[in-house]
């Protein structure tokens, strides 16, 4: 594989699957929050515990998002730090 | 739709043994004679034949097939060692190089006529995420003890109710986005295939389609390695 090539597929694998994780958070903290809404407490408490696990659901999709963003970040660094 | 034919299925049904016409069979048997277990064992086979008659008898000159397999190895050598230092690549490089090869060797089968990936099912990425999900907790705790919980709370104790669900959520998130992300992209590639072939075969009308398959399949078993060689080095460095 050409240099362009491989960086281009480097890109694609580190940057490819920032939506799907995003998405993926919330739907576990909105899934959590109605399944405590509707199994454990029998519909007493709809709706709120679905907006808590969708607000955290959120909360963690951009704490996913960051820690992505930093990571590459980091890893941009290094190389110029020895430099 | 029209099922695909699978080489594989028609010689076990002419051989008199159960194929499943749903996704999942009833018996234990018509299970095991599942599609995506046929051809997982296909891809183990293969992976098991070819490296044993390229690399049957090692030579200090490398003949064609032996520099191959050193090119591969030797990428991924470097791939781990970069991501995640020496030390750690070493140690967990049997168990992650299998993982890319296997899985880019199942990408890229169903892209023949005849063959489909195992990894277009979600039972088998959900396996291979397991896998790697319970060992990175593994990892982390074998590395810190009691302490690799930590990480899970955040610096402060006030911080706990908020922090906790959001760490919770978001470690349980790399669970369902790993697997999903693989099986999606691949059984979304298998579709489009299948519904092309039937609708314009004749045409070539796949062949475009076949191209972007081998790109998706290359970049989503990479993804999947980095991704588990990150959670790896991230289990072992958390030391807050």
């Amino acid at each position: 594989m050409s240099d362009v090539k491989k960086e281009f597929v480097q890109l694609l694998a580190n940057y490819g699957h920032v939506g799907f994780t995003f998405v993926a958070s919330i739907i576990i903290g909105l899934g959590g929050g109605i399944y405590l809404d509707q199994k454990v407490f029998d519909d007493r408490t709809s709706p709120w515990f679905t907006f808590i696990g969708l607000a955290f659901g959120i909360a963690a999709g951009y704490k996913t998002l960051l820690e992505i963003l930093w990571r590459n970040k980091e890893k941009e660094e290094k190389p110029k730090r020895q430099d | 739709m029209e099922h695909p034919i699978l080489f594989i299925s028609i010689i076990l049904e002419k051989l008199g043994l159960p194929i499943p016409h749903g996704p999942v069979g009833h018996t234990f048997l018509e299970q095991l004679c599942a599609p995506y277990m046929t051809y997982t064992w296909l891809v183990m086979a293969f992976l098991f034949l070819v490296s044993k008659l390229t690399l049957g008898n090692l030579e200090m000159i490398p003949g064609k097939g032996q520099n191959f397999w050193e090119l591969v190895i030797g990428g991924m050598d470097d791939f781990f060692a970069d991501n995640m230092g020496r030390e750690m690549a070493d140690k967990f490089f049997p168990m992650i190089a299998t993982f890319a090869l296997y899985i880019a060797v199942a990408n890229l089968i169903g892209l023949i006529p005849g063959f489909m990936s195992p990894t277009s099912s979600l039972n088998t990425t959900l396996a291979l995420t397991l896998i790697v999900w319970i060992s990175h907790h593994i990892i982390g705790f074998k590395e810190h003890g009691l302490h690799y919980y930590k990480h899970f709370i955040g610096p402060v104790w006030w911080l706990i109710p908020l922090l906790l669900p959001i760490e919770l959520i978001s470690n349980l998130a790399r669970l369902l986005s790993l697997s999903i992300r693989l099986f999606g992209n691949i059984m979304a590639k298998e579709t489009l295939l299948a519904i092309l072939f039937m609708l314009a075969g004749s045409f070539f009308a796949p062949l475009p389609i076949m191209i972007l398959g081998v790109l998706v399949s290359v970049v989503q078993a990479m993804v999947f390695v980095l991704l588990t060689v990150v959670y790896f080095s991230q289990a072992q460095a958390h030391a807050h």
